[in-house]
């Protein structure tokens, strides 16, 4: 797969995340994965937390990783990065080895970052390790299963917040990780999402560039747990970014920026009705999640309009 | 059959297609007629469209002790007619043993193309579902052929399961099992099979506890090239190049990065990886990719 | 030949890993480790030590980050206890399994609930099944020399495992006593610099951690079982050579006053050396004891043990943890089943004691060896005695 593709914007051949990966049909997981492994190039090292992502790309003795790629745990994946970042500029310093610039890059799902893995993202983050997160977001416990996570959005049905006669699904708002991310003051944090996939391949290499940690946010649907065809998982990635629920934005030393112009929001329901885990939802519940989205992306514009950077055009 | 009232019954789907709940739903019904059943999946981290399988073990008189996979099958039920072309449908299966398969083909044409000449079961499932459930969900179809062709649950005992796991669906299911009852034909068990022995489909990497590299690790990047996720898929894209723009929104927009660009500079997905999940032809901004069924 | 100087045990320990040259040292403070972890960032913070310090938010996060140094290749040592060692337990068994040669020394104490500072050997008995190889000391000399000793074990090719050090917390951890640390250019000759075959690097890429399906875990797990168990010629080769250069000798069962011998006590860590006292007095008061120090914990010295007991009656082995609703010390169940099936079988007795800091003092060893002899003649309802306890 080798071709070169040329075309305005961030173009590489790279395909460090190979085909042959054991992903479902349609996961848009997987190529949020795949673009950022062309934009995170080969001088890397991966560090994958357990996920859906871990298993569709190891099952022994095979590998989808062209480049260096480690697993261990679920909850440790900013804990074993910090150690190889910290490794290899020790034996670098010591003149053990070269200097290469090896770049580290975390890779975990918003179980292993908003939950299980919330602490050591923390405390490798308040370190100041020279390494990039990148939290794959879809939502749910997805390799055991759709189980709900704190990054499961209000009103979603999972197997562990099942709708029902006396509940309308996750019954929590979704925690607000980025968020979380730049409160620890660190140079970089972006959102992404993979049907913007230029968007997407520039944040992570600017994250890569980025001395100190950087934490990049990747909304990718699943149309295994969301419940939608896996012919729509790029269009349902759009309409999270245009109906506002989860917008663009990076935040450079504390500086926000929204990276899409919508001057107008589309419907929350446009997007909510594309997807079975929100079938179940009434008008009023609808509208509901409509109001929050407004006033949380009205909160983003005046952070943005702060920091006076412009967003531009869609 | 042999000597043993036990029926082993091994089913092979695709993740999503309702293997594991045909296996549920045969036990269920095998249970209520007072019958000692099991069902249980093959626990594997296979994902959706991946080829799965599921497992039941059917006894009339005694508890079933035996907890481990079905490996010398009674009967082999084959969901999607494509699996055909990549699994040996008889490994393992008994002397006078069955396969049963969702194909439009006849008899005569299975023996052909898939040199199967056990007993066959054969009924056209996509079409029933079709016509009967407006989707192409062939589990409940597939029952039907099985009880056709064994007898060893019946039509009746599945009624309640079915009312219990499809609720207001059940009618157009059961409708969907009597039909498949009715349809499906029979082709009897050649003398010159020989039962295959055992033999697990698609196990492969079995080195010695020798040869395993320090730590388990894998020395070989990338070496997953060698996987063809092309099987899962029952649907492919077409890539008109009349229409083509040669915008590159395939390429980049393909989970498997198995779209690329020809000599030409048009797009062309590998068929080798496809997974057939049509993100592609979604986003095709000039519908120059349409997705077709995999024709077998 | 270097001086012998008075120097906290925790401070020792924290100068052998700083004489091996490590690049990484990984830490969370918990009592009664901290000192060795604050001596290891003092060194780093003069310069004395080359070597980056991650002072990382648990134990967990300390055993992982380990986990990633020493998978690029990097010298990599750390300290925990108790529940910090807890805290790793999933962690451990990677870094094993993934054959990262990581040292980490134990300070050995009691574990949760009530919560208690104070040493027994609680924690090591739950790490037991980890797949590390577990070395006791019993005096800061030991754990300086064991601390080098580890990473030349750990790092040979042959082996590629990593090495716990268990030192009795506080009563070792926070003890001065006369050490000699080696000269640096002599452990430089004996340890010689680490080169992981397989590390993690965009050269020469490798996947480490790969899903294992059910038909290949079972040729991993006996694989890793395999290589443990033949560490030993290792272990034992490396503690020659080191007797070698630095004329202090180590064996996984070391045996003292154990000619002819008929009653035997064994002991690990700190405790076996009041027991030599107590088994000195018993020797003049012409009894015939003796007594066996368990160094190697893992992999276990079969045997070593067999070899060790063939003219002994009875057996008396002390605990300090309890196997809870089982068979009372994991050591002494684990000597049973060594022995069991022998030809020459000796009664063993089983005690457990010094719990949570309780010390065990030479009278109190001198009575538990009577104690012991008494039950082996009479026999007991329990499977166990515990020592020490008030009724």
């Amino acid at each position: 797969m080798a071709t070169a593709v040329h075309g305005p914007g961030i173009i590489t051949e790279l395909e460090p995340f190979t085909p042959g990966h054991r992903a479902c049909s349609g996961c848009a997981e997987a190529l949020a994965v795949r673009l950022a492994a062309k934009a995170i190039g080969n001088n890397a090292i991966i560090v994958n937390a357990t996920g859906c992502m871990e298993v569709v790309a190891s099952p022994f003795p095979y590998t989808s990783w062209r480049i260096p790629w480690i697993h261990t745990l679920f909850e440790n994946a900013a804990a074993v990065a910090s150690g190889v970042e910290a490794g290899l500029k020790s034996m670098e310093k010591k003149g053990k080895t070269p200097e290469r610039n090896i770049k580290v890059v975390a890779l975990a799902g918003d179980g292993g970052t908003s939950d299980i893995g919330l602490q050591a993202l923390s405390g490798a983050l308040e370190r100041g390790h020279d390494f990039v997160y990148i939290c794959l977001d879809n939502e749910a416990y997805m390799n055991t299963g759709i189980q709900r996570s704190s990054a499961t959005p209000y009103g979603a049905s999972t197997t562990t917040s099942p709708a029902g006669k006396e509940s309308l699904g996750q019954i929590t708002w979704k925690k607000n990780m980025p968020a979380i991310a730049v409160a620890h003051d660190i140079p970089y944090v972006a959102t992404a999402c993979p049907s913007y996939h230029r968007d997407l391949m520039k944040k992570v290499a600017k994250a890569v560039a980025t001395p100190g940690p950087a934490y990049v946010h990747i909304l990718s649907a699943c149309p295994t747990g969301w419940r939608c065809p896996t012919d729509d998982a790029i269009k349902i990635g759009r309409l999270a970014v245009k109906t506002g629920t989860f917008p663009l934005y990076e935040v450079e030393n504390g500086q926000y920026k929204l990276n899409l112009n919508l001057t107008k929001l589309e419907p929350v329901g446009n997007y909510l009705k594309m997807q079975g885990r929100f079938r179940h939802l009434t008008e009023d519940t609808i509208k509901e999640i409509q109001e929050r989205v407004t006033q949380e992306y009205n909160k983003l514009v005046a952070l943005a309009s702060k920091s006076g950077e412009k967003a531009s055009p869609e | 059959m042999t000597k043993s009232k036990l029926t082993e019954i091994r089913w092979h789907g695709r993740g999503g297609q309702g293997a594991v709940t045909s296996a549920e739903l045969v036990a269920q019904a095998a249970i209520g007629e007072g019958k000692y059943a099991q069902a249980f999946p093959s626990f594997s981290p296979e994902r959706r469209g991946a080829p799965v399988m599921a497992f039941n073990r059917i006894n009339p008189d005694e508890p079933i002790r035996t907890r481990a996979e079905v490996d010398q099958p009674d009967v082999v039920l084959i969901m999607d007619p494509n699996l055909l072309s990549i699994l040996d449908a008889t490994s393992g299966l008994k002397e006078g043993g069955t396969v049963i398969i969702n194909t439009k083909k006849s008899v005569e044409q299975v023996r052909k193309d898939f040199g199967i000449s056990a007993r066959l079961a054969l009924v056209d499932a996509n079409t029933i579902a079709q016509e009967t459930l407006g989707v192409l969900i062939v589990n409940t179809t597939m029952i039907g052929a099985m009880i056709k062709a064994t007898g060893v649950i019946s039509s009746e005992s599945i009624k309640e399961p079915f009312e219990k796991r499809f609720g207001r669906l059940a009618e157009r299911n059961i409708k969907a099992l009597e039909r498949a009852v009715e349809e499906t034909k029979i082709g009897e068990w050649l003398e010159m099979a020989k039962a295959k022995t055992k033999e697990k489909p698609g196990t492969k990497g079995e080195l010695s506890w020798k040869e395993i590299e320090i730590g388990c690790f894998i020395t070989k990047p990338g070496n997953s090239v060698e996987i063809k996720t092309g099987d899962w898929k029952s649907r492919r894209p077409e890539f008109d190049f009349d229409k083509c723009n040669k915008c590159t929104l395939c390429y980049f927009f393909c989970p498997e990065g198995c779209i690329a660009k020809t000599k030409d500079g048009y797009f062309e997905a590998d068929l080798f990886y496809c997974k057939g999940c049509g993100i592609c032809a979604t986003e095709c901004p000039k519908d120059a990719i349409t997705m077709v069924e995999e024709a077998k | 030949m270097t001086k012998r100087e008075g120097l906290e045990v925790s401070i020792a320990v924290a100068d052998a890993a700083m004489l091996s040259d490590v690049d990484v040292v990984s830490a969370y403070p918990i009592t009664p480790q901290t000192h060795i972890v604050e001596h290891l960032a003092e060194l780093v913070a003069n310069g004395e030590l080359k070597a980056a310090y991650i002072p990382v938010e648990s134990e967990h996060s300390a055993m992982s980050a380990c986990l990633g140094a020493s998978a690029i290749g990097a010298r990599t040592f750390t300290a925990t206890a108790s529940q910090g060692l807890e805290l790793m337990h999933e962690v451990l068994y990677v870094a094993s399994a993934m054959r990262f040669p990581i040292v980490m020394a134990v300070a050995n104490r009691a574990l949760s609930a009530p919560i208690s500072i104070w040493g027994d050997h609680s924690d090591v008995m739950a790490t037991r099944d980890v797949g590390w190889i577990q070395i006791f000391v019993e005096n800061g000399q030991e754990a300086v020399d064991n601390v080098i000793c580890a990473f030349r074990m750990g790092e040979d090719k042959r082996v590629l495992l990593p090495v716990m050090i268990h030192l009795d917390g506080f009563v070792l951890t926070h003890v001065i006593e006369p050490i000699e640390l080696p000269d640096k250019k002599d452990v430089d000759r004996f340890l010689p610099p680490f080169k992981y075959p397989l590390p993690l690097d965009p050269e020469k890429p490798v996947t480490m951690g790969a899903f294992g399906q059910p038909f290949i875990y079972t040729e991993v797990k006996w694989a890793q079982e395999i290589n443990l168990e033949k560490s030993k010629d290792v272990i034992l080769e490396v503690w020659q050579e080191f007797g070698k250069a630095f004329g202090r000798q180590y064996s996984p069962i070391e045996q003292y006053q154990t000619d002819g011998a008929k009653v035997l006590l064994l002991t690990m860590g700190s405790y076996s050396e009041t027991a030599m006292v107590a088994v000195d007095k018993m020797r003049n008061d012409g009894k015939e004891v003796g007594l066996l120090k368990l160094r190697l914990w893992r992999p276990f010295p079969y045997e070593e043990l067999r070899e060790s007991i063939k003219s002994a009656e009875i057996l008396i082995v002390l605990d300090r943890a309890i196997s809870f609703g089982g068979p009372g010390g994991p050591v002494c169940s684990e000597v049973k089943a060594a022995l069991y099936g022998g030809e020459k079988q000796p009664k063993v007795v089983g005690f457990v004691g010094g719990l949570g800091g309780r010390d065990i003092t030479m009278s109190g060893f001198e009575e538990m060896i009577n104690r012991g002899i008494e039950i082996a003649r009479t026999g007991s309802k329990r499977e166990f005695e515990i020592y020490g306890v008030r009724e």
